[in-house]
């Protein structure tokens, strides 16, 4: 964690709690941000910034799977939702596509570290279906082109 | 608290309960057993494992009764079908994934989920997934604490102790759903109290004692129902062996005040009774200096001739506060009636009239005050000490009553602690001025609020601000606290050993409790004594200047300061040391030892080759807590009863087994006897004694005032030159006196000896947590690993009293109130 991160969480964040440890989540997610996954250190610093112990930092992250506890994740981490609406309306298939194009299996990482590839559950956009999102952005109504289109303009 | 009544019934059958109660307590009241996996007394609710489901009238969806108060005129069901097919399918569900390795789990035999399925279960499961595989071996989490999260029911009971009961919260619900792993951070080595709470509380074998691993089956173990040796908490423990070897202490949460808990040092400090370096026969000293096995007949043949020589004025004995009532009782009549001797103590490290002025303000001499009494107070303030180190089940109980209740906790010491955390309010004093604090407390309660009592007048005269700048604690912390025990509906006071080692601010306290009771009047005092049986030892009178049950001692003799001066002029044929290792303890080593090697004849009884037994001329060996019988009285007065768990081995024999018969060999009239007629003769001689029946009470008061207090209101700050730290000493969280340095699992826990700081001190010094540091004071230097202890300020460094070798006693000057030692980084040549 750098500098400005950490003045980030005391100027910024932790103003908006009423106690120190509300801010875990918010923090987490600010630290994530950096390199996209919370490493030991993280956690540990997070920990003693909001007067908590580690291990509760860790119980956060690991219960909330948008947090990458120690999974380092590529520069786009792509999560396929395989939720109800999705699978009925072709996840399934496109997250098998995207392994085909990308070369690597579900949780895996491509060699030059640019992508992960996640499956998670709904992403809330049933309406939309089928849906992944790329780091903070969701593509949705997806075909096998559309997906096509979006790897290439990342690559 | 509500104190109002409920009515209700369970399963057809009329109970009243308090209000607020839960169903679950309801219904043990009215007799029908719940069963239960998440319910812990004492801990938070959760109501997450469904076990204890029940139909209550009305209601729909069936309802947790660990966590379901009881309504007015609530018809309430446990034991209906509905109920029955629930528990059973709360059963399958946990056996779903619980790995069924009973034949190699150490808890097979005594677990409760063997124990449910066994009663409520399901017959056959109808799960035919894979289970959820958390790791293939079982991994260590401490040298104490193994685990393994596959046959875990997620209960949480060890992520609640851990947090609200001992203070520390290391442990964490990680992951969710079936994944969920109740476990460390990354599942690394904790740096935790190591007390085992956790392992004590988990119903399943998911955290598991590390020490006794694989070594017993709970029907191959003989137990006996035994008293902690290690504090004065006085903990109830059940000590457990198989074949000889004692392998482990449990707490019976059925039996004993303090239910579930104990600390690091009651769990695993059982092992000193197994330690290979035990003295095992009576040793006596060759002229060249090295000890020669003897027989105990010439053993005892040579003590007698060595009393005899001696003479009455030219003898003395100090004998431990470990020791059991019945023993100190026999030690003191022994000195008495068989030596002719007064001189006698139960401690090195305080004077008599020091104790005499604690036993008066603390109310020693009274009968009991029990400790949840005091924690449930409305106000709670703790004085003096290290309360979280040297008493940790009194610092558990105070931090989970204060959890639930949220009463006002206020600490005033010198050093950091745990229980600081839950503090509402947490002051330093410096050392040796809690009279000045409590002196200050007094003024501000009079501003507050005019008090005509007498002894009161001086305090008129004192300012607030002059005082709080002695005691180093802010004018407005004082009157914040004042203004809360004033409006407090009742206050408890618990009082360090502090006041004992200083001499300081029992005069003040009294004037305190005094003032309180005219006040608020619902005042409890609870002394924090270190040894575990320090009232006792002051009960039955193994004291220089009461007989027991606190009568003046016709003829006063020395205490230990004199008797060490008395040595030191060559004035002392015979000093028996029974238990107590005055070389390792008393507050100037190297004046002690001087003096030790001028006794005529120095024996030393103990279980261990202390400090002071090379210097002896004759060494007995002895018989430690677990090997015998007998009664100790702990901090609050109450008197439990001990069982042996073993016979003591070879020729190693009770301290009340060697007083008799040496006394016997003496004067002819004195028996040989057994603990059942010592006790009999206690309850007859010490008043307070005579009502105590069975396994657990309070003893009774006693009337006779032991010490006329009036304080003299004019305070110092002790002596300290720039850059030097005061130098504070007493046990550890992982050992108690002389003894748990023997115990190889307590080693463990702490590698050796170590000097504690503040954080700041830690900066100005450019060392960190680990870093060595040379500890230098009065020619001696020594080298020890730095403990960073938050909260304690800059000038106060902290050594533990425990370790042969590493002496802390060196460093102390008895004749300044507070030693003082330059503390400089070590850095090893080259660097």
């Amino acid at each position: 964690m750098d500098e400005k991160t950490r003045r980030e969480i005391e100027g910024k964040i932790l103003p908006k709690y009423r106690t120190r440890r509300s801010a875990c989540m918010a923090s987490m997610q600010l630290v994530q941000r950096q390199k996209g996954y919370l490493t030991k250190e993280d956690m540990e610093e997070i920990a003693r910034l909001l007067d908590m112990e580690p291990v509760e930092v860790e119980a956060v992250g690991k219960f909330y799977t948008m947090y990458n506890v120690e999974r380092p994740v590529g520069r786009y981490h792509i999560q396929v939702c395989e939720n109800l609406s999705c699978s009925l309306m072709g996840g399934e298939h496109i997250l098998k596509h995207i392994e085909r194009l990308l070369g690597i299996k579900t949780g895996q990482t491509t060699g030059d570290k640019r992508f992960t590839l996640s499956v998670v559950q709904c992403l809330g956009s049933c309406g939309t279906a089928p849906v992944i999102q790329v780091n903070d952005d969701y593509y949705e109504n997806l075909t096998d082109k559309k997906v096509e289109e979006i790897l290439e303009r990342l690559k | 608290m509500t104190t109002g009544l409920v009515t209700l019934k369970i399963n057809g059958r009329e109970v009243t309960v308090r209000e607020g109660t839960l169903i679950l307590d309801a219904a043990k009241e009215a007799g029908f057993d719940i069963p239960t996996f998440c319910y812990q007394a004492n801990l938070s609710g959760l109501g997450s494992c469904r076990m204890c489901l029940v139909e209550i009238e009305g209601q729909r969806k069936l309802q947790p009764s660990c966590i379901t108060p009881v309504m007015p005129d609530m018809n309430v069901f446990t034991e209906t079908d509905t109920v029955k097919m629930t528990r059973s399918a709360m059963l399958e569900f946990l056996l779903s994934n619980h790995p069924l390795d009973c034949p190699v789990c150490d808890k097979g035999g005594e677990c409760e989920l063997q124990d449910l399925v066994y009663k409520h279960g399901p017959r056959k499961g109808r799960f035919a997934e894979d289970k959820v595989r958390h790791h293939d071996k079982d991994y260590i989490l401490s040298p104490v604490i193994v685990k393994n999260a596959n046959r875990c029911v997620q209960c949480m009971r060890c992520v609640r102790v851990c947090k609200e009961v001992v203070g520390r919260g290391v442990l964490g619900a990680v992951g969710r759903g079936v994944h969920q792993e109740e476990t460390s951070f990354l599942r690394t080595r904790l740096d935790c109290d190591h007390c085992g709470m956790c392992i004590e509380v988990c119903p399943v074998g998911s955290f598991m004692r590390l020490p006794y691993r694989y070594r017993a089956r709970p029907w191959d173990l003989v137990s006996a129902r035994s008293v902690c040796g290690y504090c004065a908490t006085g903990c109830r423990l059940t000590l457990e062996r198989r074949g000889d070897t004692v392998v482990r202490a449990i707490a019976n949460p059925e039996d004993g005040f303090n239910r579930k808990l104990l600390c690091a040092r009651g769990r695993f400090g059982y092992d000193v009774m197994n330690s290979e370096e035990r003295i095992k026969t009576p040793l006596v000293k060759e002229r060249d200096g090295s000890f020669r096995p003897v027989s105990w007949d010439r053993a005892l043949e040579l003590m007698k001739e060595a009393i005899l020589r001696a003479g009455p004025e030219r003898a003395a004995g100090v004998a431990s506060a470990t020791l059991t009532n019945e023993e100190l009782y026999l030690f003191q009549k022994f000195m008495r009636k068989v030596v002719g001797t007064a001189n006698m103590d139960s401690t090195s490290r305080w004077s008599a009239e020091s104790s005499l002025k604690f036993m008066e303000a603390a109310g020693i001499r009274g009968g009991g005050t029990s400790v949840y009494q005091c924690a449930e107070s409305d106000v709670v303030v703790v004085l003096g000490g290290q309360l979280s180190e040297e008493n940790p089940v009194t610092d558990y109980i105070l931090r989970y009553i204060n959890g639930a209740r949220r009463n006002t906790l206020v600490i005033a010491s010198p050093r950091g602690m745990k229980l600081d955390s839950s503090a509402q309010l947490s002051v330093r004093t410096v050392p040796a001025t809690t009279g000045a604090f409590i002196a200050a407390l007094l003024k501000a309660l009079v501003e507050k609020k005019e008090v005509s009592m007498e002894g009161m007048e001086a305090v008129k005269g004192l300012t607030v601000e002059e005082l709080s700048g002695v005691c180093g604690v802010n004018a407005d912390d004082i009157r914040w606290i004042a203004a809360r025990l004033l409006t407090a509906g009742s206050v408890g006071v618990l009082a360090g050993t502090d006041m004992l080692r200083y001499d300081d601010g029992a005069e003040e306290l009294a004037l305190l409790v005094r003032l309180l009771e005219n006040t608020v009047r619902d005042v409890r005092v609870l002394p924090l004594l270190d040894r575990a049986n320090q009232r006792g030892a002051w009960d039955m009178g193994v004291h220089p200047y009461l007989e027991p049950g606190y009568r003046p001692a016709q003829r006063r003799g020395h205490d230990v300061h004199g008797i060490v001066e008395l040595a030191d002029s060559g004035g002392l044929g015979f000093l028996y040391l029974l238990g107590e290792d005055v070389l390792g303890l008393y507050p100037d080593r190297a004046g002690v030892e001087r003096a030790l090697s001028r006794v005529g004849f120095l024996v030393v009884q103990d279980s261990f080759m202390t400090g002071s037994a090379p210097m002896a001329n004759l060494v007995l060996p002895m018989a430690m807590y677990g090997e015998k019988h007998g009664t100790m009285t702990n901090q609050e007065g109450r008197v439990q009863r001990m069982e042996a768990v073993r016979r003591p081995e070879g020729e190693v024999r009770t301290p009340l087994e060697t007083i008799g018969r040496a006394g016997n060999l003496i004067e002819k009239d004195f028996p040989v006897v057994r603990p059942g007629d010592v006790w009999k003769e206690i309850q007859k001689q010490v008043p307070g004694y005579g009502e105590v029946r069975g396994m657990e009470a309070f003893k009774g008061a006693s009337a006779d005032q032991v010490a006329e207090l009036k304080p003299s209101f004019s305070y110092a700050v002790p002596e300290r030159a720039e850059g030097e730290f005061w130098l504070l000493t007493g046990n550890h969280l992982f050992h108690g006196a002389r003894l748990s340095q023997h115990s190889g699992i307590l080693r463990e826990l702490l590698g050796g000896c170590v000097v504690e700081i503040g954080s700041t001190a830690a900066q100005r010094l450019g060392v960190g947590e680990g870093d060595m540091v040379e500890v230098e004071a009065r020619g001696y230097r020594e080298r020890l690993p730095v403990r960073i202890r938050e909260g304690t300020p800059d000038g106060v460094a902290f050594m533990p009293e425990n370790f042969d070798g590493k002496d802390a006693n060196r460093f102390f000057d008895k004749d300044r109130v507070v030693s003082t030692v330059r503390i400089r980084p070590y850095k090893k040549q080259g660097e």
